[in-house]
């Protein structure tokens, strides 16, 4: 009797371990499987594309019915316009680097672009691609008078740059907008890059609203203390003793007030990097300034400078007389 | 005798069960990966139908399917969001461009994605394949590619120190990049599925260039390989294929070295991607590669000269330039560093 329950109670052993055997063998093989989900991504594809169908079709209706709208018109009411006042100069890189700000602010809602050259007329180049651009924007253009425009081989701070073309950008909005304008000035270089949500912090300005600007005055970023949301001073390493010592780049200006102060303007005279404080102390104080940006902890501006690109090969051809053809726009 | 027979059945019974528990845990992980790696596209355009529309349908037949997708753990969130398809809000029938961008660590270059990503926003059916020199993913490029809204593949491989930037002997003819152009070819080949109804284009964008709108759309009708002028390279104001009247590309308007096979920067072409998955063996040589040459390395296994496609207007309009950025001088962080190492910049 025990013998046939010890016989079988082994078989019953041999046959649990085969049979859990097989069963791990067949789990490694299953391993490295690819998932067949064909059959229901197939019926899923179907409704997608019957739904892109759709998409696609209510999309191009959607763009045929903007293309129709006035670009000129004002805008809506709600969000207060951000005037971009950028200076420009004919240079090599102007077309790249006024083509890719313009794709940034083509994301912005409510902007109003004023390109300011300096030049003593408005070239094709820029009238061109601001036809293209698809924003709203003005044109104007002022020359640099002569004692104070760099030359070749200057260093790039020994004079005030974009000084009379800003101004020129002021003395446009205070002839053009009134005291019912809502909006925001905001100085945008052009080689600079912006972040969209940049935009967006400064839209709803008072006065004058402050954020952080990234890897400029040979730091990773300068920017406003903060304490209890209110401005107590400046974290920069490059002359700190400046009435504002910060960047272009790093505050926007409520329309409203710069309207209630027209003789608010940058001064040629300015010193070198007391740019911004010679318009700004005309305007706020310290204690007056609105920190944006997370209470001025978050970089959503870069102060990035493009090369001057190597025309080595460019000026030899010129020198046989074979330079590339000058009616390529570059 | 007895007492260690039992104890070697028991052991006998707990083995295999044990076993199967260990192999069973870790299998839903390699399962979704191999779902994952085979089916990007269905499985990311059910995912974000979740979102866009209210197809809770799909959402249930997906469920049932592959039980294995919805086992979501901390590991396995990390492995899946190295890819993302937002909903398809344009076109499906717009050929896909792929746009491979090799970036580095370096202070501007959150600076530089985010203006292409501003950039890359304009662009319908684009899909931004990322690839980092680094030994992993780096927390500012996934923030950045996740809060852009566009459609990406985040990769990662680290070039060997001889290559990288700065630290090659002779740093002019070492190509940069190479090693992550490559991945992403290979991602392309792992993941798309050759076929005659797969359309897209594989453009090669640096992160310091600055494209036009319109040379996306130039791109998109590529069949093989087309080609354009670029602007600031070879030390001319551009560089362009020389067109003859009947529009096929016989040489180059170059000076230096015009006699390459093809004299042509990195940014002045665009590979159609079904030539990509046809040829796997086409990739960018990484030694042994002289300078100006790295174009000529890939392309020579893909096409011939006299079948290239030139755009923009037969080679005579510039829409993309070879801008490059100063290194930002931090001198003013000192030894120990002045600004808060927490803030990204």
């Amino acid at each position: 009797m025990t013998m046939k329950m010890k016989l079988k109670l082994k078989n019953v052993f041999m046959l649990y371990f085969l049979v859990s055997v097989c069963g791990l063998m067949y789990a490694l093989m299953q391993l490295g499987q690819p998932c067949d989900c064909t059959l229901h991504s197939r019926q899923s594809s179907d409704l997608v594309h019957s739904r892109d169908r759709t998409i696609s079709r209510l999309q191009g209706e959607l763009k045929r019915l903007q293309a129709r709208g006035n670009p000129e018109e004002p805008p809506k009411p709600a969000l207060p316009t951000i005037y971009t006042v950028t200076p420009t100069y004919t240079r090599l890189v102007q077309k790249a680097e006024l083509t890719r700000l313009s794709q940034t602010l083509l994301h912005v809602p409510s902007l109003h672009w004023v390109v300011v050259e300096d030049s003593p007329v408005k070239t094709s180049l820029v009238s061109e691609l601001l036809k293209r651009s698809g924003l709203r924007y003005t044109h104007l253009c002022t020359q640099t008078p002569k004692d104070f425009k760099l030359q070749e081989g200057d260093p790039n701070w020994l004079k005030p740059r974009g000084v009379e073309q800003r101004n020129l950008a002021l003395q446009w909005l205070r002839e053009n907008r009134g005291p019912s304008d809502e909006g925001v000035v905001y100085f945008a270089d052009d080689d600079n890059t912006y972040s969209l949500r940049l935009f967006e912090e400064m839209r709803f300005t008072k006065r004058v609203s402050v954020w952080p600007v990234g890897l400029v005055g040979g730091v990773r970023f300068e920017r406003p203390l903060v304490e209890r949301g209110q401005v107590t001073g400046f974290y920069t390493a490059w002359k700190p003793n400046r009435p504002f010592p910060m960047d272009m780049a790093g505050f926007a200006v409520s329309l409203p007030l710069l309207l209630a102060n027209p003789a608010a303007r940058f001064h040629l005279s300015a010193q070198r990097g007391n740019l911004e404080s010679s318009l700004l102390q005309a305007l706020v104080s310290i204690e007056e300034l609105e920190p944006r940006a997370s209470n001025c902890t978050k970089v959503l501006v870069w102060h990035t400078r493009t090369e001057k690109p190597k025309m080595k090969q460019e000026d030899a051809l010129l020198l046989k007389g074979l330079g590339s053809d000058p009616s390529v726009e570059v | 005798m007895p007492r260690r027979r039992s104890v070697l059945t028991t052991l006998l019974i707990v083995l295999p069960w044990t076993i199967l528990l260990t192999i069973w845990h870790q299998n839903p992980a390699t399962r979704y990966l191999t779902i994952l790696r085979k089916e990007t596209y269905e499985n990311s355009t059910a995912k974000s139908l979740q979102f866009l529309i209210n197809v809770t349908q799909i959402k249930e037949e997906q469920h049932t399917a592959c039980t294995h997708q919805q086992e979501v753990t901390p590991a396995q969130q990390t492995a899946r969001r190295y890819v993302y398809s937002r909903p398809p809000g344009w076109s499906r029938w717009l050929p896909t461009i792929y746009v491979i961008t090799p970036t580095y660590t370096r202070p501007v270059q959150k600076a530089e994605l985010t203006r292409l990503a501003n950039t890359f926003l304009h662009v319908p059916n684009l899909h931004w394949m990322v690839v980092e020199d680094s030994p992993r993913r780096t927390n500012l490029v996934d923030s950045l590619l996740e809060r852009s809204g566009l459609n990406f593949t985040h990769l990662n491989v680290e070039s060997p120190k001889s290559v990288r930037i700065g630290l090659a002997k002779d740093s002019s003819h070492t190509p940069r990049g190479t090693l992550q152009r490559n991945l992403g070819l290979r991602w392309l080949r792992e993941n798309l599925i050759l076929s005659d109804s797969l359309e897209g284009v594989v453009y090669f964008a640096d992160d310091d260039n600055t494209y036009s709108l319109e040379l996306f759309e130039e791109m998109r009708s590529t069949q093989k390989v087309s080609v354009w002028p670029v602007a600031f390279v070879g030390g001319l104001r551009y560089e362009a294929p020389k067109v003859n009247t009947a529009g096929k590309v016989v040489g180059w308007k170059t000076v230096f070295d015009p006699n390459r096979p093809f004299a042509i920067d990195m940014a002045g072409f665009a590979i159609n991607v079904r030539l990509v998955l046809k040829r796997p063996w086409a990739n960018f040589q990484l030694s042994g590669v002289k300078g100006g040459y790295q174009e000529t390395s890939l392309l020579k296994d893909l096409v011939t000269i006299a079948e290239l496609e030139p755009k923009a207007a037969n080679c005579t309009k510039v829409l993309v330039w070879h801008t490059r950025t100063e290194k930002p001088t931090l001198v003013n962080e000192g030894r120990q560093g002045f600004t808060d190492l927490k803030v990204e910049v």
